[in-house]
């Protein structure tokens, strides 16, 4: 099975290179052996999709079998390991992740060439780049990390997975990632292609509308799996650590969010193009050096593989694409000219391009950090690290304007909105936020007790804000609906989304935006306690009292565990019993936490079971995790508000309007026409 | 406005009613959200779990000395970036090389917003010049057009 999978690798690889070249062949010729050399390079295209497949599957065949003459099931499996974790192994290490990359990338190249009906010509070059881009993943798989390197002499069991990845939402979490990061391939094959055949008008941005929108889904539901990941196993309390790794996934998320924006003023009004040119380019290149940092070993992370040369065919493969992306830019950028020009500041267009500014501004603050201890070796020989601190003092500020942005911008009408307007539709939720704000000092919230305090009582005051303009924009446009078409007031607002469900999905994205940080603002007023529970001991956290009932200790398979069972009382009343427990794991006697959580909408209590201390009683830490639940809340909003905006308009009813109607719709001014 | 006024300067002053705290405790719970474990865990000294780790409980104790010697904390991270070495501390100094961390992000967020600003003069530019050179527009369409703009804001 090794060899079947070696094989198909370089099967996949000659298929993709007979793509790359038969397609640029095909090209050059405007007859009938061009267009036969056309669909060469398309089948030829859809035909490494199923050797790739066929590499992956032996890989999987190999983890599933134990077989352990492959070095990679070796250093990643074991005999013990159940049938998912195994499969899980295909994304657990270096050469297996990369197989992956290469897999997933060629199966987005398949759905496109299978799709070559909606534009044949720029789905043909397209095909050619997202080759150019499979070329490379392959030749890496096939002579740089090989998945398929066979040992000498083969073991009796394998190392085994590394326990930390050995939790469900590890399964699905690389998948969801790895969807994210590669299919920002397609938006920039696209791109790329309608540049150099110089396409007339926005085609592309309509082909990939979709395509960027759902990458952009996966990556999202990529990271939020990752921090839940990280609450729910690292045991440190928290969900976001600022890791480089985690940061490679923002890049592309941040420039890709830009991009999302930034297109719908090409769309509208034929602004931007070279922007959203370049968004998109850079956005892949986010990618590419986002796979850099977690392959190469150049940062130290816990998610990075280990140290190897795999790094430099990155930089290579990301100075060609950079060489290319300029070279043709500057060979067409005539064929980019705006077709209309900012006619005001106060314009949905400047909300949009000041958005862009803060998201591509967030992005570039990350990128400094992250590549700060690298910076600082080559200047000043040692690494200066750059943790969690100053991201907050850098990224948050950044982050509140970008919040009020949230707020504002869908109050603003397209070309020009005059400042009435702005007042008249601004009025109600500024209201609501000033009151929010008041209130939040009354109920507690000191903001000039500490800058946590501070940030998150101007957090919790923007997602008010961003809150009562989507419901006011909600509202007014329902009420619009039901005057015309009767019935409910939510029957008028489900009509409102079905008849534009970009821009009410879109909505919906950013009220799970401002749900979302609304969890994060909780982080100022967390608490925690440690200490050591001998039997019955007492511990105090907040509201929340744990008395030690019982400790035991377990020996499996696959680990050893001791946990301790609490009795928890919330104001002395008895809530529930939680068994933190530590694991220990036997190939590598390496420990893990498994957390033990009461999670409410509020605040969660979150017990970590610690070790024990030189009496042998169990060392217990507990925090109380302020609205972290309203974290995972916004992430399916987000998802929701996503999949809305997927979904086709519905048809327009047509039908007879009344005067009355007439003069009922008057009423309404809306005030971003037209998203 | 003049209640609006009332209410805005009531919550001004319910903010700065409330005062910093400024206790040892806090002190080390702020500084030590700059400091790391140095056993290679890669977690923040403050949250290190790993059990039986060597360095985060000598740490925490002499971060803990530490504030009630020195009444800076910029005196307290060197203390540490001096004792355990400079990748310690994981928040750059807010001077020498280490400045530059500081002042590329802003720099980098100043320099797009000129750049948007010069584009954006540029476009109002063009506009007002192409309207002085008297292309020729149509009374009755420009009539709509503004009509339009007025009634849909578009």
């Amino acid at each position: 099975m090794p060899l079947l999978g070696s094989f198909c690798l370089l099967f996949a690889l000659a298929l993709a290179l007979c793509c790359f070249v038969t397609g640029i062949l095909a090209t050059r010729r405007q007859d009938a052996t061009g267009i036969r050399l056309g669909e060469i390079a398309r089948r030829a295209g859809m035909a490494s999709f199923i050797a790739v497949s066929g590499a992956a599957l032996a890989l999987m065949w190999a983890a599933l079998n134990n077989d352990f003459s492959v070095a990679y099931i070796f250093h990643h499996t074991n005999r013990v390991l159940p049938v998912p974790y195994k499969i899980a192994a295909l994304w657990s290490g270096q050469e297996g992740s990369l197989l992956f990359w290469a897999w997933l990338l060629a199966g987005y190249g398949f759905v496109l060439r299978i799709r070559h009906k909606v534009d044949r010509k720029l789905t043909a070059m397209a095909s050619i780049i997202i080759a150019g881009v499979q070329i490379f993943f392959l030749t890496v798989v096939n002579f740089a990390a090989n998945p398929f390197g066979i040992l000498d002499k083969v073991p009796a069991d394998g190392a085994g997975l590394n326990q930390l990845l050995q939790y469900p939402e590890m399964v699905i979490h690389p998948p969801m990632l790895y969807l994210g990061y590669v299919g920002f391939s397609v938006p920039f094959a696209f791109a790329l292609a309608a540049l150099i055949l110089r396409y007339p008008g926005e085609k592309w941005i309509h082909i990939t509308r979709r395509w960027t929108m759902v990458t952009w889904l996966f990556l999202t539901c990529g990271i939020a799996l990752g921090s839940h990941w990280a609450y729910a196993v690292l045991g440190w309390g928290g969900y976001w650590g600022w890791d480089p790794v985690e940061n490679a996934s923002l890049f592309p998320w941040l420039s890709g969010t830009a991009f999302l924006h930034s297109v719908m003023m090409q769309e509208k009004r034929g602004m931007m193009k070279i922007w959203n040119v370049w968004l998109i380019f850079i956005t892949f290149m986010l990618t590419i050096i986002g796979t850099l940092l977690t392959r190469s070993g150049i940062i130290s992370s816990v998610h990075a593989f280990a140290q190897s040369s795999i790094g430099e065919w990155f930089w290579w493969f990301l100075v060609v694409v950079l060489v290319f992306c300029s070279f043709i830019f500057f060979k067409q950028r005539d064929h980019l000219k705006p077709e209309n020009t900012m006619e005001s500041l106060a314009s949905r267009e400047s909300s949009f391009l000041f958005n862009n500014l803060l998201l591509l501004g967030a992005c570039f603050t990350i990128l400094c950090g992250t590549f700060f201890p690298i910076l600082s070796e080559w200047v000043r020989g040692y690494k200066i690290n750059v943790g969690p601190p100053f991201y907050n003092k850098v990224f948050i500020p950044v982050g509140l304007i970008l919040l009020f942005l949230t707020a504002v911008g869908p109050l603003l009408a397209w070309r020009k909105t005059s400042m009435g307007s702005v007042i008249r539709n601004f009025r109600v939720p500024a209201i609501l936020a000033l009151l929010t704000a008041i209130g939040l000092i009354v109920f507690g919230v000191r903001p000039m007790h500490d800058i946590a305090q501070f940030f998150s009582w101007l957090t919790l005051t923007m997602a008010m804000m961003i809150s009562a303009t989507i419901a006011t924009e909600f509202i007014r446009g329902g009420r619009v609906l039901q005057n015309k078409l009767g019935g409910t007031l939510f029957g008028g607002m489900y009509h409102l989304t079905r008849r534009n469900t970009r821009r009410y999905g879109g909505y919906i994205v950013h009220f799970g935006v401002a749900v979302l940080v609304m969890g994060i603002a909780g982080t100022a007023f967390n608490l925690e306690e440690e200490q050591p529970m001998a039997l019955h001991a007492k511990l105090q956290v907040g509201r929340y009292t744990l008395v030690n009932q019982a400790t035991t200790q377990d020996d499996t398979a696959r680990y050893e565990s001791e946990s301790a069972l609490l009795d928890v009382y919330k104001d002395g009343k008895f809530i529930t019993q939680l068994a933190p427990e530590l694991r220990t794991y036997k190939p590598n006697d390496q420990p893990d936490h498994i957390v033990a959580n009461h999670s409410t909408l509020p605040e969660d209590l979150y017990v970590v079971y610690e070790g024990r201390d030189s009496d042998g009683s169990p060392v217990i830490k507990a925090h109380v995790n302020r609205l972290v639940a309203w974290v995972w809340i916004g992430v399916w909003i987000v998802i929701l508000g996503t999949g809305v905006a997927l979904v086709p308009n519905a048809a327009q009813i047509k039908s007879p309007v009344t005067v009355a109607e007439v003069l009922a719709a008057k009423q309404f001014q809306p005030a971003g026409v037209g998203k | 406005m003049k209640k609006f006024a009332q209410v805005t300067v009531m919550a001004v002053a319910l903010i700065f009613i409330t005062g910093a705290d400024n206790s040892d405790q806090a002190r080390v719970n702020k500084i030590g959200s700059k400091i790391m474990c140095t056993c290679g865990c890669g977690q923040m000294l403050l949250q290190c779990n790993h059990v039986g780790c060597p360095n985060s409980g000598p740490m925490i104790r002499q971060l803990q000395a530490n504030v009630q010697k020195s009444s800076s904390d910029e005196d307290v991270l060197k203390w540490f970036r001096d004792n355990w070495g400079v990748t310690a501390v994981v928040e750059p100094a807010s001077h020498g090389f280490e400045l530059l961390a500081w002042i590329m992000p802003p720099a980098a967020l100043a320099l797009g917003l000129g750049l948007i600003i010069l584009v954006v003069r540029n476009w109002k530019r063009r506009m007002v010049s192409a309207a002085i050179a008297g292309v020729p527009v149509d009374p009755q369409i420009e009539a709509f057009r503004s009509r339009a703009r007025r009634e849909t804001e578009l």
